[in-house]
């Protein structure tokens, strides 16, 4: 069936474009066009040839005697632990942040968006240690923790409980990191349900009280499902952020002990620089980013927003 | 006040421009300028190169400076790119991995005559490679055990002060004890003091392998795990594999594992100044530190040599240069490095920082080294020094060897430790 077997129904035809029209797109492509290049420029080329340096075998010493080697780099992640290791390393990590972050994240959140006093401070409190250098925090955890002469290992005796090794412990020093990265990131997480709260539609709130519901019902039943699409936006942005960390292994553990805090993105830079085996780390880099790009096509997909308002 | 203002300007011009004109008056070839990549406070120092300059007065410099632990990564960079520094300054024994990479220009045939004779044997074999000298050296370090006086003597301790008394490592623990002053493992005063190295954590090739090192013999025969447990890595940089993990290494880590764990005297965790704060009794280091307190002796000081198990050493190893091979003037960047590390230039280098000279002749010119303290230096560099394993891919047998030493000072256990430090370099090595 076409449009000439039908008549009185005209094929669909466009608009025709205005000169005006002609002009603003020239001129949003004449403004998109600079950052186009860069992006270009700056994140797909190497995206290009970082995949093909997968398959190579160089160091960055010597890059003119690279050679190709297939699959080898890959099948090398199978064969030896590191990738394995550091991935899970890398999965507990984010998986303790977001842990931490989304149900702290949604209190403060839920505390700024009242009529309590003193939110003012706490806003401020909690938003410093976003806008604090990854570098300092981690200066400053570091002294916290401190096997001997710590802070937390001060209040830790004070309370007549051991002193703890803290970042110098296998079993302990990926959670302290965890932690860190947390209390740094939850003001960032705050902020973004603060937003979300203050788009929830009141009347639904209000309607469930005059119903008989309480604040607690109301919470649950109201406020929690309409906050879906801000939760699935914070989870998203926070597993990427744990994902792409190098911060706190860099400068606090070196990813150590025993590999315990060697994070993906600290390993990779290790196998590259330090290592100079540049091809194992582009293949590394390829998989963190089909991981990173899977994880979040999945956290979107089940954190889907089922409501509108 | 207009006029006034124009003739500042102008004045103040013409002055800044005076030193460009006297080199451009002296200058009678084409100008070269010579890109020197270093750390910050390290060498070619101010001085000799301005001297050197007023014999090539068609040379000017222009310096980067990267802090110590972004250089191997800044060389990883620039060195292969089209425009890299003409002068690099690099860890010594790195030489071997730059070298087979190509990014080093070979110096051997323009090194001055009598250079062999001159040279420490430790330096000469940690900067060549396949029979070719990449870097003449200007400095040398190795590491000795500081004390404090006041606290030693506190706990009447004296400290032997000759390589021939020097204590074995289980003596110098008995002495951190005594001297100790709190728990252990959380005192006010710790009996090692940490490491100024990296981030103060233990672990280091550099400092804390000769422990096994030391609990092995290179006069053994050479299969056997003495002789191994010596050299730490197949002299020939072959391979790793029963070097590290040998009975005799792993009785010595076990020792080096209780210092920080069940002896509780050495800390896990840097201690910024620690010694220097009368914090710790014991402390080792470099001559650097000695200089430092000779010029502020802000405690009371005496070295004593590093303790061993069964063979004493050392490792040696400095900062270094050399002329990277894509070097757009190689001539003169040649002739710059030898003579830097040569005569008159190479003392004005070694004085700037109160390191040890690598030529045997420059050592008469520094009496500070004639006697105890600083001596201590001299006479274990001579008797006791060896360089770390030298390979073509030290970078990553120190990353991973730095490694399995960090986990067994944090508690790890050391036959598994070095085990996977076997593997990961037999993975290294296998590129």
């Amino acid at each position: 069936m076409t449009a000439i077997d039908c008549p009185g129904l005209a094929a669909p035809t466009r608009p025709r474009r205005t000169p005006r029209q002609r002009r603003d797109t020239r001129a949003a492509y004449a403004f998109v066009a600079p950052f186009l290049f860069l992006l270009l420029l700056f994140q797909y080329i190497p995206l290009a040839m970082m995949a093909k340096n997968a398959f190579m075998d160089y160091s960055l010493l010597n890059p003119d005697a690279a050679k190709f080697v297939g699959l080898l780099n890959f099948e090398d992640m199978l064969v030896f632990d590191d990738a394995r290791e550091s991935l899970a390393a890398t999965f507990l990590f984010a998986f303790g942040v977001v842990a931490i972050v989304i149900p702290l994240g949604f209190v403060l959140a839920l505390f700024l968006n009242s009529k309590l006093p003193a939110r003012g401070i706490v806003r401020t409190i909690i938003m410093l240690p976003v806008v604090t250098s990854a570098v300092v925090v981690a200066t400053m955890w570091n002294f916290l923790l401190d096997p001997s002469n710590g802070l937390v290992n001060g209040a830790v005796t004070a309370v007549g409980l051991p002193r703890q090794p803290f970042l110098t412990s296998p079993d302990q020093a990926l959670v302290m990191i965890a932690v860190m990265t947390a209390w740094q990131q939850v003001g960032f997480a705050a902020i973004l349900f603060l937003g979300g709260l203050q788009g929830v539609p009141k009347e639904l709130a209000e309607a469930a009280r005059i119903d008989g519901a309480t604040a607690g019902q109301v919470l649950w039943n109201i406020t929690i499902p309409l906050l879906s699409r801000t939760t699935l936006f914070v989870v998203v942005i926070m597993t990427v952020f744990s994902l792409q960390a190098f911060a706190p292994a860099f400068l606090m553990t070196d990813g150590g002990p025993q590999d315990s805090t060697n994070l993906i993105v600290y390993h990779i830079y290790k196998t590259a620089f330090v290592m100079q085996n540049a091809g194992y780390a582009s293949a590394l880099s390829v998989v963190l980013l089909v991981i990173v790009l899977g994880i979040s096509l999945l956290q979107m997909w089940l954190l889907r927003a089922r409501w509108n308002y | 006040m207009k006029p006034v203002l124009f003739a500042t300007l102008i004045g103040g011009t013409a002055l800044a421009a005076l030193p460009a004109l006297a080199q451009d008056a002296a200058c009678e070839g084409e100008p070269v300028t010579l890109r020197i990549l270093r750390t910050p406070g390290n060498y070619p120092y101010p001085a000799p190169m301005e001297a050197w300059q007023k014999d090539h007065p068609c040379v000017s410099f222009e310096i980067n400076e990267v802090p110590f632990a972004q250089l191997a990564d800044t060389i990883s960079v620039q060195a292969s790119s089209d425009n890299p520094p003409d002068i690099l300054v690099y860890d010594g024994p790195n030489t071997q991995s730059y070298a087979k990479a190509g990014i080093l220009l070979p110096l051997t045939g323009y090194l001055p005559e009598g250079w062999d004779d001159e040279i420490l044997p430790a330096t000469k074999a940690e900067h060549s490679y396949d029979g070719e000298v990449y870097s003449p050296g200007i400095e040398q370090t190795t590491v000795a055990m500081y004390y404090n006086k006041a606290l030693t003597g506190a706990a009447g301790i004296t400290p032997p002060q000759t390589l021939d008394e020097a204590w074995t490592w289980p003596e110098a623990l008995e002495a951190f004890k005594a001297c100790q002053q709190g728990e252990p493992g959380a005192p006010e005063v710790w009996g090692l003091g940490p490491t100024r190295f990296g981030n103060g954590q233990p672990g280091l090739v550099y400092q804390d392998l000769i422990y096994q090192r030391s609990a092995g013999d290179p006069d053994a025969d050479p299969e056997s795990s003495a002789w191994k447990t010596f050299w730490a890595m197949a002299p020939d940089g072959s391979t790793a594999e029963g070097y590290l993990d040998t009975p005799e290494a792993i009785e010595a880590l076990d020792f080096y594992r209780s210092l920080f764990n069940e002896e509780g005297v050495a800390p896990k965790a840097g201690i910024p100044n620690a010694f220097f704060d009368g914090k710790a009794c014991f402390y080792i280091d470099t001559p650097a530190a000695g200089s430092a307190l000779l010029k502020d002796p802000v405690i009371e000081w005496g070295i004593t040599p590093i303790p061993y198990f069964k063979t004493p050493v050392v490792h040696t190893g400095s900062t270094t240069f050399g002329v990277a091979s894509r070097s757009r003037h190689p001539e003169i960047a040649v002739q710059f490095a030898v003579d830097m590390a040569w005569g008159e230039y190479a003392y004005m280098n070694v004085s700037q920082r109160g390191n040890l000279p690598t030529l045997a002749s420059l050592f008469e010119r520094f009496p500070v080294y004639q006697d105890y303290p600083m001596k201590v230096f001299v006479d274990q560099l001579e008797a006791w020094g060896q360089p770390r394993p030298p390979s073509p891919h030290f970078a990553q047998y120190d990353r991973i060897v730095t490694d399995a030493l960090r986990s067994v000072a944090f508690g790890g256990d050391p036959e598994e430790a070095m085990a996977d430090a076997e593997r990961e370099v037999a993975r290294a090595l296998r590129r």
